[in-house]
């Protein structure tokens, strides 16, 4: 969250509150929106009535799964800073830093979070007046950049800042993607001309239009991006009429938004597979399924709620007879993961969930067994088949043993 | 086949060991050769109930006959009730010649080791021994005579014996010329121990001349004298079974019953009831203590120690007092503001112990704020100043979370800034970690209580750092409602493309919405000052009568407790 503490607090002013439900979309309504906060802050100060900015509090205590919907959607929570001798700063830098967004979506100009934070710094080096409000780092100009975010309830892709996502390398034979460029012209990018080189989705992937040239039957995201590229490199995508994913560990802004828009336009069944760790269940397949508490004003674009687990599964360990290692406590990230999920079992609404009890219990078996076993262990089953982990993908596929 | 194993004398093993003793680099035997002596001098003047006046000369004078080596000479002279030169010879030139060793009181000096080590050193490493000047109020004249020790017999050899005459009726002055380094500044400069010194005796004149410079004047702040509490018995639980029959045998043939009760504290006619049921035999209690058979003396000692008895007195304690502290700070430098606490004396370890602590703001200064802040260590009085690390004292101020005092603090570290934290320990029983007394042992309930002593000063002085914080944080609002106001203001109205009339109207709205927020800044402001001064006078009203208590705010009245002259 981007709010300070010693700034955020309930007020008991009556100043009106903007409940901003309907999603913005487009630079003009966006700055719509945004001249009407600044006008009502006007208004406010010429009556010398403290102003109060408003933003959705993300948090997990704030945090609501509802499964009809698929991913975690906030509560009522708000954090509200009230103008006063202490906010004043970070008012002014929300408003000074508003102006520069507002600016680049204006003229179409886009910019990652660091170019930002520099734009910032060289209008309070060229301007004086602007000078107390310099940045000394990053965090402080991106604490800003998400505290807009958040109150506008509006993606930091549609203010035109963009990070360099990392993932969703992309492979098919048969997926077609038309992007319509900001100068209205149109690129059409059939992905079976790219010969070994996988399709990036960046940007704002939920902005393009996909379309199939034959039936898909499946789409697979795998965690390893090497993995995915070795199942291509062998012909997985030319056996079978498939969309293959590298993740590339936690799911970025592009990933997420990408799985999505698959699983919205193309209708087809999605699966993860990966490694079979608690950090792994915790941070990357939840957040590509459901999102994630900090960015619950986002999880519905943000999130592809029909993808289904696919391994590697706690039985698939026996059944295929894979390399399975204990959790070494000297290894403090591992230590700190399965801390961690048995934190979420009882507070993670995604876990608690019913529908989720299937995914509960690999976490639960994962606390008892303190055991882990890595995707690429399915290389172990037949090393001198290079096709045998494609066939056990199909195979579970097939056979529906997935949560 | 004949013995080849041969007998020293204490002179011997010591002359050959004296780094154990503080010798054992060139700035540590200046240091302890000035300290030795001027702690001589200290403990000499308060026996005798006489004001101190401590005049100091330290010299390089030229070349040391070892390698890396200066000869320094170091003078300390007294007005204290001087020597006989028979006391002179045995002081200067025989180890173990003391008049305090297990006496039990807070003295200085206790074994009788420092100033023969002292003069040891200057013959070992210059060939000569030490120069006195002597004379006691019953002496004519004054004596004046070069002593040595003679290192086969351990004892002192009276040389060049002269009579003159002198400009103080009483006094003894000591010189000793020998190769050293001289260390001005730093832990262990010769200025870090003066200051020391000049701390935690208000009572003493110190005047003193380093090298060419002009001599520097330290007047006393108190012309009280400070009274050694008279030495107490012993405690049974203080003992060990060696010490516990060597107690025995200086009673001679005293009953058992009469040594227990009259060589120890906290024995009655009850206690040696008690001590039947846990296997003294009353018939003991008749013989002489030392014709009981050993055994039975054991059974003794250990009833002893099995016996509920009542902690020791801790009447043998000295303190300096927070008033006489309070005097004397401003002796460290410019101070801002202090802090002075006094804890009442208690029991560590089965020993009597007192707890002083002082912490003063140093104005005007000009090192590094995120330095550790100076630490002036004491035990009895003595300034301790090597070896910090491991010394309880450190150990304890490390323990304390100084942060919630409103200092800088990095984690479990001395805390930052420009302060001075002087912590005093006194006790007829300090348990030194070595011979030279550089470090007290950290024992659990001693630190515990360092912690306790340091924790009330902090407190104390926190009532000063947070009316500061107050202040602060009005002029940083202050500073924030200029400095941002106008730009927010700026930013709406390019957003809204509002006009100037509007603009206006939300500055003068701004300015009262901030206004309020400054006020309520000043107020709070207000309250912590108000609260910091219910505080000054309640202990003031409280010190009044007993002079107990002082914390206080330093003010133009510093000037005239205490005066440092160039």
């Amino acid at each position: 969250m981007a709010a300070n503490s010693d700034t955020a607090k309930i007020s008991v002013h009556t100043s009106p509150v903007r409940k901003l439900k309907k999603r913005l979309t487009g630079a003009k309504e966006i700055t719509n929106v945004a001249q009407e906060l600044c006008l009502d802050m006007l208004s406010d100060l010429e009556k010398a009535r403290r102003p109060v900015l408003e933003a959705t509090k993300c948090s997990l205590d704030n945090s609501f799964y509802n499964p009809k919907v698929g991913y975690l959607t906030p509560g009522d929570k708000v954090v509200r800073s009230e103008l006063n001798v202490s906010s004043v700063q970070k008012m002014a830098r929300s408003v000074f830093f508003l102006e520069i967004l507002l600016r680049n979506i204006q003229t179409g100009a886009i910019n990652t979070k660091r170019e930002l934070y520099y734009i910032a710094k060289g209008e309070c080096k060229h301007n004086p007046f602007f000078k107390p409000l310099d940045f000394q780092d990053q965090p402080e100009s991106d604490s800003v950049l998400d505290y807009i975010t958040e109150m506008l309830e509006v993606y930091r892709e549609d203010l035109n800042c963009f990070a360099d996502d990392r993932g969703g390398q992309t492979y098919s034979q048969h997926l077609i993607v038309k992007e319509t460029m900001a100068n209205g012209e149109v690129a059409t990018i059939d992905l079976s001309t790219l010969g070994t080189s996988p399709y990036q989705p960046k940007n704002r992937p939920q902005n393009l239009l996909l379309k199939a040239k034959k039936k898909i039957e499946f789409c697979l995201i795998v965690e390893s991006q090497g993995t995915a590229n070795t199942l291509v490199s062998n012909g997985f995508t030319k056996r079978y009429n498939c969309i293959v994913i590298g993740a590339q560990g936690v799911p970025s802004n592009a990933v997420r938004s990408w799985s999505k828009l698959i699983q919205e336009q193309l209708k087809v069944p999605m699966f993860f597979f990966g490694d079979l760790d608690a950090y792994t269940m915790q941070n990357i397949y939840r957040t590509l399924k459901a999102g994630s508490a900090a960015s619950l004003i986002r999880n519905a674009d943000y999130s592809a709620p029909d993808v289904k687990f696919l391994g590697v599964l706690p039985e698939d360990i026996k059944k295929y007879d894979l390399n399975d290692y204990p959790v070494k406590e000297k290894d403090a990230g591992e230590m700190r993961a399965l801390k961690k999920a048995k934190d979420v079992l009882n507070n993670d609404p995604f876990f608690k969930d019913k529908k989720n009890k299937g995914l509960a219990q690999i976490l639960n078996w994962l606390l008892k067994e303190k055991r882990r076993c890595e995707q690429q262990a399915l290389f172990s089953v037949d090393p001198r088949d290079p096709q045998m982990p494609e066939k056990i993908i199909v195979d579970k596929i097939r056979k529906g043993r997935y949560v | 086949m004949a013995s080849n194993i041969t007998s020293s004398s204490t002179a011997e093993y010591f002359s050959k060991n004296l780094q154990q003793v503080g010798f054992s680099s060139g700035t540590k035997a200046v240091l302890t050769t000035l300290k030795e002596a001027v702690d001589n001098s200290l403990d000499a003047c308060e026996d005798a109930d006489i004001l101190p006046n401590i005049d100091i000369e330290i010299q390089k004078i030229g070349a040391g006959a070892g390698k890396n080596m200066d000869l320094i000479r170091v003078k300390v002279t007294d007005n204290g009730p001087g020597l006989t030169p028979e006391d002179a010879v045995r002081v200067f030139g025989e180890y173990l010649a003391s008049s305090k060793f297990g006496r039990g009181r807070c003295s200085r000096g206790q074994q009788g080791i420092g100033i023969s080590a002292a003069t040891t050193w200057a013959q070992v490493t210059n060939a000569k021994g030490a120069n006195i000047v002597t004379k006691t109020k019953k002496m004519r004249e004054a004596v004046s005579a070069n002593i040595s020790v003679d290192i086969k017999k351990n004892v002192g050899v009276l040389k060049n014996k002269q009579t003159l005459k002198w400009d103080r009726p009483h006094g003894v002055s000591c010189e000793f010329t020998f190769d050293g380094r001289l260390q001005l500044n730093g832990d262990a400069g010769i200025h870090t121990y003066l200051q020391g010194t000049s701390l935690v005796n208000p009572h003493l004149q110190l005047t003193y001349k380093i090298n060419d410079d002009a001599p520097i004047v330290i007047e006393r702040v108190s012309d009280e004298n400070i009274h050694i509490p008279v030495a107490v018995a012993p405690h049974p639980h203080t003992m060990k079974l060696g010490e516990f029959l060597a107690h025995a045998s200086l009673f001679g043939k005293v009953s058992l019953s009469k040594f227990l009760k009259t060589g120890f504290s906290r024995i009655s006619d009850q206690t040696l009831n008690d001590l039947t049921k846990l296997g003294v035999k009353k018939a003991w209690y008749n013989m002489s203590a030392t014709s009981v058979p050993q055994p039975d003396m054991k059974k003794v000692y250990m009833a002893l120690q099995e016996a509920k008895l009542l902690a020791p007195s801790t009447r043998s304690v000295l303190t300096v007092g927070e008033d006489a502290l309070a005097k004397s700070i401003g002796r460290l430098g410019d101070v801002d503001f202090f802090s002075v606490l006094s804890r009442k004396p208690t029991i560590c370890d089965a020993k009597p112990v007192c707890v002083e602590v002082a912490i003063a703001r140093l104005e005007n200064f000009k090192g590094d704020q995120d330095n550790p802040v100076q630490v002036l260590r004491f035990a009895n009085r003595v300034p301790l100043q090597f070896d910090k690390g491991s010394c309880a004292i450190v150990k304890a101020l490390e323990s304390v979370n100084w942060k919630t005092y409103g200092l800088n603090q990095p984690k479990r570290s001395i805390p930052t800034g420009p302060y001075v934290i002087a912590v005093s320990m006194v006790s007829p029983f300090i348990k030194f970690k070595n011979a030279s007394k550089e470090t007290i042992d950290a024992s659990d309930e001693l630190v515990a209580e360092l912690r306790y002593a340091l924790i009330q000063a902090g407190q104390r002085l926190s009532k000063f750092v947070k009316k500061e914080m107050r202040e602060a944080d009005l002029e940083k609002k202050r500073a924030h409602i200029e400095q941002f106001g106008p730009i927010l203001i700026e930013g709406i109205g390019r957003i809204t493309k509002a006009p100037k009339s509007r603009l206006d109207k939300a500055r003068i709205g701004l300015t009262k919405i901030l206004g309020r927020d400054e006020i309520a800044a000043e107020e709070a402001l207000q309250v912590a000052t108000d609260k910091q001064q219910a505080m000054v006078d309640k202990i003031d009203a409280i010190a009044a009568p007993t002079t107990k208590i002082k914390t206080t705010k330093k003010t133009k009245k510093k000037s005239e407790s205490s005066s440092v002259k160039a």
